[in-house]
């Protein structure tokens, strides 16, 4: 049976963010400020209310403010007798006067605190939570955790085995859209729950012996068009971040936007086994009785019991199952596969379509142990984003290493921030496309927007596009794209098949080519110390210096990049002999590229694949 | 004049909001005019509230519920 699985999260903060800034505008800072106390409670009080009402079951994430509160504490100890909710703990809400007093500090997000005090803080909160209701939790949360962090905590307090684990594309467009001010650094993620690896808590887990022992959770869920478009924060099953982005009718106050987004979170069981996941983690901040931005209150009001009442409408008809983050833990597990046959490499897959601007665009998503890919069908079916999570690349984050907010993992492809198909002037963008060339004239996939099916034959995950096609002066070429995510493979294969051709004698040049660098960022990197090669009998290579060179091989085994910054080895192969070659990048176009070029005739299908690996 | 300071609402700048920042404003209530103090937009609240519908016109499906999410 199908199964929409929702996890509905409220923390009692005490000092919700925003509040004291929205609230307190023009007044000295007051950590302890008692109307702020009552008014914080009141909220989550409300936010418990609309999730009972409408029958929905609550993980109560506890702030370690929070533990100093009674009247928390025993709202807390009530609804999990009356309702079932379960009590967790959240590393989020740490400011208070207690805090401030034992760390002086105002930093307060858990993963960019130094490692030492991340376990004297971890202990501390969770001492704290043991005094108070006399068991350790479950579940815990941030926007990120770091793998160390994970590791730390499960392996002091093993019962935790659910954790907020990451916030999906929040890093440099939320920093931006805070005025570059919100230093929550994290791209790279999972957009559905995964089992992170030890090493990197982005990477799911391959095997037991990587398995960090907890099911992370993402912190909403978040659309994966308007998402990695724009800024995060306003397109997420947290109803107020839709208030967030004005996607609501002012005169009515109806925001059908949410329930699309809600329902095409339904729709992914299509993809997944017959499973399908959502998430709501609303601070109380975002219920401030001074409003929020344009909204006042009873707007903020309306659209959280708005968002409970359709969960629990979807409940009542049977469509939804509530659970608590702890149970979803062992569901998942069982459901992956983990639990019985210690599989971890069942694929997370979207297949998702524009809910919002108006367009017909379609993006596939696929997350595995191995990678992060999106496919983008408005370009062809050209990949727009790439993590290799092959490389289990370990990067300790916050204050002591080397990247004390950049918590992201690492892209070899990133269509916004390194450019895509288009650039200006001059250079290239990354992506992974085709271009087809005849008498002259060249065509690039790109610009052949088009749709995709998704099927699954045993273990392989297939996009089959709706063939495109490309004129060229005395030429029309019906091509059609399929691509291939074998679980457990770390590569993608893509197939291109020549349909027809108005002469069916001709050829066409195809050129399969990956356009890639690394990063986190939207700013280039030193590249000086990836090495390039055509792989074979007379192996080509260059040592990256900016110096603009190429290389060629006839019947090349493989071309390949090495990036020793993030421990990968990226290459593409091909499944007949054709030329392979290798591109140096210059200054202003700081990338390497691979690729094959190949003749390719009417009926006949050419394909190449995307291989990632670790590199050292 | 004063300080600026907060109107009734915490208004976001309009036009730094189309280019996906969320600045918030502050009021002159003498004028009653609100200021980004990122860019140089001013307006008074009326200002404000039209500017916003305006920032809607790149959510062409806001209004429109689907039932369907594939092309198949």
């Amino acid at each position: 049976m199908d199964k929409f699985i929702v996890n509905i999260i409220h923390r009692p903060e005490m000092v919700p963010e925003y509040s004291a800034t929205v609230t307190g505008q023009g007044k000295e800072e007051d950590i302890g400020d008692k109307a702020l106390l009552t008014e914080s409670l009141d909220i989550f009080r409300t936010q418990q209310r609309l999730a009972h009402e409408n029958g929905l079951k609550v993980t109560i994430q506890m702030t370690y403010a929070s533990l100093f509160n009674d009247e928390a504490v025993e709202i807390a100890k009530h609804d999990h007798e009356e309702f079932g909710d379960e009590i967790g703990l959240s590393l989020l809400g740490l400011p208070c006067e207690e805090f401030r007093e034992k760390y002086k500090t105002k930093d307060f997000c858990i993963w960019m605190f130094s490692m030492e005090d991340k376990k004297a803080i971890v202990n501390d909160v969770f001492e704290k939570f043991h005094d108070r209701f006399g068991f350790y939790p479950e579940s815990t949360s941030s926007y990120y955790m770091d793998a160390d962090l994970i590791n730390y905590i499960k392996a002091t307090y093993p019962t935790v085995k659910c954790a907020v684990a990451t916030c999906w594309e929040e890093g440099p467009k939320a920093y931006h859209t805070c005025n570059n001010s919100w230093y929550t650094l994290f791209d790279g993620g999972p957009w559905a729950p995964w089992i992170p690896s030890k090493q990197n808590t982005h990477a799911p887990a391959a095997n037991e012996a990587e398995d960090s022992g907890i099911v992370a959770i993402p912190h909403l869920s978040r659309d994966l068009i308007a998402c990695y478009d724009g800024n995060g924060s306003n397109f997420g099953t947290h109803p107020q971040n839709v208030l967030r982005g004005m996607i609501y009718d002012t005169k009515t106050w109806e925001y059908p936007y949410l329930y699309n987004l809600i329902d095409q979170y339904r729709d992914l069981y299509k993809y997944n086994n017959g499973y399908a996941y959502n998430m709501m983690f609303v601070g109380p901040g975002w219920m401030n009785k001074m409003g929020r931005w344009e909204q006042p209150y009873e707007l903020l009001l309306k659209s959280y019991t708005d968002g409970c009442a359709y969960y629990g409408k979807l409940k009542k008809e049977g469509k939804l199952i509530d659970m608590t983050m702890s149970e979803f833990a062992d569901y998942y597990r069982k459901k992956k596969g983990v639990t019985d046959e210690k599989r971890y490499t069942e694929p997370e897959c979207a297949l998702w379509r524009d809910i919002l601007y108006g367009s017909d665009k379609q993006l596939f998503w696929y997350c595995d142990p191995y990678m992060r890919a999106c496919v983008n069908m408005d370009q062809g079916g050209a990949i727009v984003d790439l993590r290799p999570y092959a490389a289990k690349l370990e990067w300790p984050v916050g204050i002591g290493t080397k990247h004390v907010q950049d918590a992201s993992y690492p892209f070899l492809i990133q269509e916004k921030y390194r450019a895509g198909y288009f650039t200006h002037y001059a250079g290239e963008g990354t992506v992974r496309s085709a271009k087809l060339s005849y008498n002259g004239e060249e065509v690039d996939l790109c610009l052949c927007p088009t749709h995709a099916h998704f099927s699954q034959e045993g273990r392989t995950r297939i996009l089959t596009l709706d063939p495109v096609e490309i004129e060229f002066h005395g030429l029309t070429v019906k091509l059609q794209t399929k691509e291939y995510f074998e679980e457990g493979s770390s590569n993608i294969k893509i197939e291109r098949h020549i349909l027809e051709m108005s002469d069916p004698t001709a050829e066409v040049t195809l050129d399969e080519y990956m356009v890639a660098c690394y990063g986190t960022t939207e700013y280039p990197e030193d590249m000086t110390s990836v090495v390039l090669r055509c792989e074979g009998k007379d192996e080509k290579r260059i040592d990256y210096a900016y110096k603009c060179r190429t290389e060629s091989l006839q019947g090349a085994d493989a071309v390949s990049a090495v990036v020793p910054p993030i421990d990968t080895k990226v290459s593409l192969t091909a499944s007949v002999e054709a030329e392979g070659y290798i591109e140096e990048g210059y200054a202003f176009s700081p990338m390497f590229k691979l690729g094959y070029k190949k003749k390719i005739a009417d009926k006949e299908v050419f394909a190449t694949w995307l291989n990632l690996e670790k590199a050292n | 004049m004063a300080q600026l300071g907060k109107g009734k609402l915490n208004y976001r700048c309009p036009s730094c909001f189309m280019r996906d920042l969320d600045i918030d404003m502050f009021y002159n209530k003498d004028t009653k005019i609100y200021s980004c103090i990122r860019c140089q937009y001013r307006g008074t609240e009326e200002d404000v509230l039209a500017k916003n519908e305006m920032v809607r016109f790149r959510y062409g499906a806001m209004n429109k519920r689907f039932d369907k999410f594939d092309f198949d």
